[in-house]
């Protein structure tokens, strides 16, 4: 017995979406390989690297861990949503770009899902805590360093600049 | 759906089942999606005082629930810990359970604290102990056309002490070895005592020799030395893998039931 096609509706960053997936479609293909939906990326594809986190009903997940049919009738939120529509970044990306919390990019949108959930939490923050709700995303660059300074700086903490980095200030281009 | 299809497969919290699927180390012909069961994700106190917690309630919502929490701390504890925050949200402790990985957190967990298990089926429901509910490495004694529907842990008396100990890859991550202990003290004395090694062969194990050693004896320093010697004459199976050798496991499992036991002596009693 099988149940394919099955049609789904779901909410993507407030617009919505409706299709028709088989059972076994990745959340993360469907929105990345039907919407183009391009926030979420796939990483390591086995639950690790978390470039594919999104929320899901307002639930943090990994969508490449989550089947399509199982996000039917929710409301589903990336890091394309983040930013106005006008592009401007949210508070949280410029601290990003402030404190040079990215280098190649593709666990970016995974790390400002993590830490929009993280901030939003009402959790307390502090190295020890920011380091800790960052575990299930993986970045092989950065070092960590400069996100955890992001996510801390976008708390509204004191946290000085990586040594070289040019200050700007909030909402300016590079 | 599950009793009518023919290789038919539950799906709960998804994070192992569907890498399991991606691996093509499974091939069900059907998934009867569970998650969104609100039967199955329910936490409440059942009449006869026990700690009720559906074999779909994620481990973000077990760490969260103020229900658990005060009837079990310990099992909040470890749902907070868990993996990470992502996963926290998708897994749920049936999934944990039903899987029996040897390297999973809650069966020694839960089956030093006495929990039970139910489970319904076209028969109608049962209700299993630890030991009958594992049988074995990555098994349990569901068959296929059953589900885990709620895991019920009976109330603490009040002079029960607990402690979890591991030793694991990198922070919240697989676990070498494992130990859950579980110890009544009365007036100094250990009236009963549960000892659980995990992330050994055919996990959670019950250490009966190690139980009997200490039951009866005075609840001070020299009860981790009479569990250790305990220990040694103990046979438990444990396997070479990447991470480490048998022998090196079976040391830290040791280490670990040691230092559990060391904890709880810490502790003062819960009052």
């Amino acid at each position: 017995m099988t149940s394919d096609p099955n049609p789904i509706t779901v909410i993507v960053d407030g617009r919505e979406e409706r299709g028709v997936v088989s059972a076994r479609k990745l959340l993360v293909h469907w929105l990345r390989d039907t919407l183009d939906e391009r926030g979420p990326k796939i990483g390591c594809d086995t639950g690790n690297c978390g470039a594919c986190t999104v929320r899901c009903d307002g639930h943090l997940v990994k969508s490449c861990m989550v089947l399509a049919v199982q996000a039917d009738s929710t409301e589903v939120e990336t890091a394309a949503g983040l930013a106005a529509e006008d592009g401007t970044l949210n508070h949280l990306q410029s601290c990003f770009k402030r404190y040079h919390a990215l280098q190649c990019g593709y666990c970016t949108s995974g790390m400002l899902m993590t830490a929009t959930d993280f901030l939003e939490s009402g959790e307390e923050v502090t190295d020890q805590s920011t380091r800790r709700a960052l575990k299930g995303n993986i970045c092989r660059c950065t070092g960590y360093e400069n996100i955890v300074r992001a996510v801390r700086a976008a708390a509204g903490q004191d946290v000085p600049l990586p040594h070289g980095a040019v200050p700007t200030r909030e909402g300016d281009d590079l | 759906m599950l009793v009518d299809t023919d290789g038919a497969a539950v799906l709960a919290g998804g994070q192992t089942l569907i890498n399991v699927l991606k691996l093509n180390l499974a091939a069900p012909t059907a998934l009867v999606d569970i998650h969104r069961l609100p039967e199955l994700r329910i936490i409440k106190p059942a009449e006869d005082g026990a700690l009720v917690i559906g074999a779909a309630a994620t481990y973000a919502q077990v760490a969260a629930d103020p229900i658990v929490s005060s009837a079990q701390p310990s099992v909040a504890a470890m749902a907070a810990g868990l993996v990470d925050r992502q996963v926290r949200n998708r897994g749920t402790i049936g999934g944990n359970c039903c899987l029996n990985d040897p390297t999973n957190n809650f069966p020694p967990l839960l089956a030093a604290l006495d929990a039970r298990f139910r489970i319904a089926g076209p028969a109608g429901e049962r209700v299993l102990d630890a030991a009958d509910f594992f049988t074995g490495t990555m098994s349990t004694a569901l068959t296929p056309d059953e589900i885990l529907i709620a895991i019920e842990i009976p109330p603490l008396p009040g002079n029960a002490r607990i402690a979890h100990r591991h030793l694991q890859i990198g922070a919240d991550s697989w676990a070498v070895a494992r130990a859950a202990v579980r110890l009544d003290i009365d007036a100094g004395i250990v009236t009963s005592a549960r000892l659980v090694a995990g992330a050994v062969q055919n996990s959670p194990v019950r250490l009966h020799d190690i139980e009997t050693t200490l039951t009866g004896r005075t609840a001070d320093a020299s009860l981790p030395l009479a569990a250790l010697e305990a220990f040694d004459d103990t046979r438990i199976v444990t396997v070479d893998d990447v991470h480490c050798s048998a022998a090196y496991r079976k040391q830290m499992c040791k280490i670990q039931v040691r230092r559990a036991l060391e904890e709880i002596l810490a502790q003062g009693s819960r009052s």
